[in-house]
């Protein structure tokens, strides 16, 4: 079967843009709406793809270079957050400026879209992968204007589906990245599951839904009936247990696996994750399979995230 | 430990000198020797010195002039970290990320030589703050170690060899600063084993540093932690925070933050009284140690400075009315 490597979006930003951002954007909360020159982003998307195609890494993302923080970063673009202050993010030493939802949220303007659109300029052969997320923003997300839970992720999900309707002319490939769904009840499960139909439904373009930070042990079986095409898993956190759901439950969609540890400088040993990926292949036969670092390599330093992406380039080679 | 009534004190850092953060540079650049350095670093000490005793601060500190991180300042002294480059707090603030490579071992002190040099300058009390071990693995990657506990407890025993050190030179007062504790409270069990570790057979009194933290997950259990004191950042949560500290009997001293350093206004001197009164709720006046939420290092100097004055002024008119 054959593996295509790609990674989970992020990747640390080149140190001269880094400066280049300091100086746009400053160091406080208040840079968010600075005017970022799009000649200079386009410079560090070209390194950071150069990177990726070096390390033969055969389904690209941008890197997701001018998102100031993680997801938390698409609520500076739709209109009905506001921003408020910092708070961790998941378990790791880095933080994100906590969204508030004041009013309805809508498109008024594009999301991702110029941004990918520059990245397709540079790279016009290899296919790119967009990332979006939609449940994990709501949860980050603190609601001071929906009734319910369920109302803010169902209009996020629309306002989801009117960028993913632009982004699938540009790419196959769209991303939803949702840590935050490892966390969820049942009853949120299946508010995600119809926001993920909202989402998709009409969009020409392959799916995927990304989770990392945990193993699927909460998301499974239902996952399985979400109206995606590819469901990643983060084996590095959940590796014994995501096994086991795989043994237990199959997988009749294509799985994307994240095997590298995308948050720890150590790099893996290529034969010990050869032999881990023929471990969960001789369990479950998705329909494809990708294989990334389990989470973005926005975590590592510049020298060890490209590191990662040339052991995972020759793991699959 | 102390005789006076509310010692004032710092918890570290202090603004460095404008003419300081240049010459580091042009050091860094190659312009400077280290003879040059050397002297400028120590010139900018007796600065901080004479700020701290016009202020009138009764425990005192260098202002950490030397350090520039609280973790890879501490992680380039002990060997079997390295350091790879830079990672994202937020935004566009990033942070040297250690990492540990190999077993990690005593290489070169770490704060005895900033003692030493200190109290050669100064009849003020000193109080030696250290980034804590747990906080310093918290904040490092980990190649080396199988899980984060045992890398914990090794760096443990490397830095109870600079605890004693410090006392052998005379220190009397060693702070564990330990910010990363309230952020994962699955692990408080090694930050406690960590705690006695790195005290063992240090005989000087102890205190713990914490920050921007939900205290909510570590109290009561942090009672039990090896130290004498727990120091807190207060006044940026306008002290709401104290009344988790109500529901338990809280057996320790207490630091208590009453002076906000993300801003640049200056409290008033009443206001710090009454924000000081709040700690004889969880206490008696004569365990609360006051001092600002955290270190000073982010205010401009002159800042600084007046928010110590302030805080000083209020403790002393405290004093006559207690």
């Amino acid at each position: 079967m054959k593996l295509i490597t790609t990674t989970i979006g992020s990747y640390l930003i080149p140190r001269w843009f880094r400066e280049y951002l300091k100086k746009v954007e400053g160091l406080q909360k208040e840079g968010e709406e600075a005017e970022v020159d799009k000649e200079v982003y386009k410079k560090a998307v070209v390194e950071v793809i150069e990177n990726q195609n070096k390390a033969k890494i055969e389904l690209l993302t941008d890197g997701q270079l001018i998102w100031q923080d993680f997801l938390a970063y698409l609520a500076t673009k739709i209109s009905g957050f506001e921003m408020d202050g910092l708070t961790r993010y998941f378990d790791n030493n880095v933080y994100y400026r906590i969204p508030i939802v004041k009013e309805k949220v809508s498109r008024s303007k594009p999301i991702i879209l110029e941004e990918f659109s520059i990245a397709r300029e540079i790279e016009k052969e290899k296919n790119i992968k967009a990332v979006l997320s939609c449940f994990t923003l709501a949860k980050l997300s603190i609601n001071k204007f929906y009734k319910n839970e369920e109302e803010f992720i169902l209009d996020l999900a629309k306002v989801m589906h009117e960028e993913a309707k632009e982004l699938a002319k540009k790419t196959k490939y769209i991303q939803l990245s949702e840590p935050s769904l490892l966390y969820a009840s049942k009853e949120e499960l299946e508010m995600v599951k119809q926001a993920v139909e909202i989402i998709t439904s009409n969009v020409d373009a392959k799916f995927f839904l990304v989770t990392y930070f945990e193993s699927a042990e909460k998301i499974f079986p239902e996952v399985l009936d979400f109206k995606i095409d590819v469901i990643g898993l983060d084996f590095v956190e959940g590796y014994e247990k995501n096994l086991s759901l795989l043994k237990e439950y199959g997988i009749d969609k294509a799985l994307q696996i994240g095997i590298l540890d995308g948050r720890n400088t150590k790099m893996e040993n290529v034969e010990e994750v050869k032999s881990k990926l023929k471990e969960i292949l001789d369990i479950a036969s998705p329909k494809e399979v990708y294989v990334s670092p389990n989470t973005g390599l926005e975590f590592l330093p510049w020298i060890k995230a490209y590191e990662k992406l040339e052991v995972l380039g020759k793991v699959v080679e | 430990m102390s005789n006076l009534l509310l010692p004032t004190t710092v918890v570290g850092s202090y603004p460095k000198p404008k003419w300081l953060n240049r010459m580091i540079r042009e050091y860094r650049e190659g312009k400077l020797s280290d003879d040059i350095m050397e002297e400028a670093y120590k010139d900018a000490i007796k600065l901080v010195v004479k700020e701290h005793e016009i202020a009138g601060v009764d425990i005192i500190w260098d202002g950490e002039m030397r350090r520039e991180e609280m973790t890879s300042y501490f992680a380039e002294h002990i060997e079997g970290f390295t350091i790879y480059g830079e990672v994202r707090v937020w935004g566009n603030n990033y942070y040297k990320k250690p990492a540990i490579v190999d077993e990690l071992r005593y290489k070169d002190e770490l704060a005895v030589g900033d003692f030493k040099y200190l109290k050669s300058i100064t009849n003020k009390r000193i109080k030696v703050p250290i980034t804590g071990p747990y906080t310093i693995v918290d904040w490092s990657f980990n190649e080396y170690y199988k899980n984060k506990e045992e890398a914990v407890y090794a760096l443990a025993e490397v830095m109870n060899i600079e605890l004693k050190n410090l006392v052998k030179a005379g220190a009397d007062y060693i702070q564990l600063d330990e910010p990363a504790i309230p952020t994962h409270d699955d692990e408080l069990e090694i930050a406690k084993n960590a705690t006695e570790i790195v005290t063992k057979g240090v005989n000087a009194y102890i205190g713990m540093h914490m920050c921007y933290g939900d205290y909510r997950k570590i109290y009561p259990e942090i009672l039990e932690f090896k130290v004498d004191q727990l120091d807190f950042e207060l006044a940026n949560k306008k002290f709401v925070d104290l009344k988790i500290f109500k529901e338990y009997d809280f057996t320790k001293d207490l630091g208590f933050g009453c002076i906000d350093v993300h801003t640049r206004r200056i409290e008033t001197k009443e206001e710090v009284k009454e924000s000081i009164r709040k700690a004889f709720e969880i206490v008696e006046p004569k365990r609360v140690y006051v001092d600002p939420d955290c270190g000073l290092k982010l205010l401009p100097k002159r800042i600084a400075f007046e928010k110590l004055k302030v805080m000083v002024e209020a403790t002393k008119e405290l004093r006559e009315e207690l």
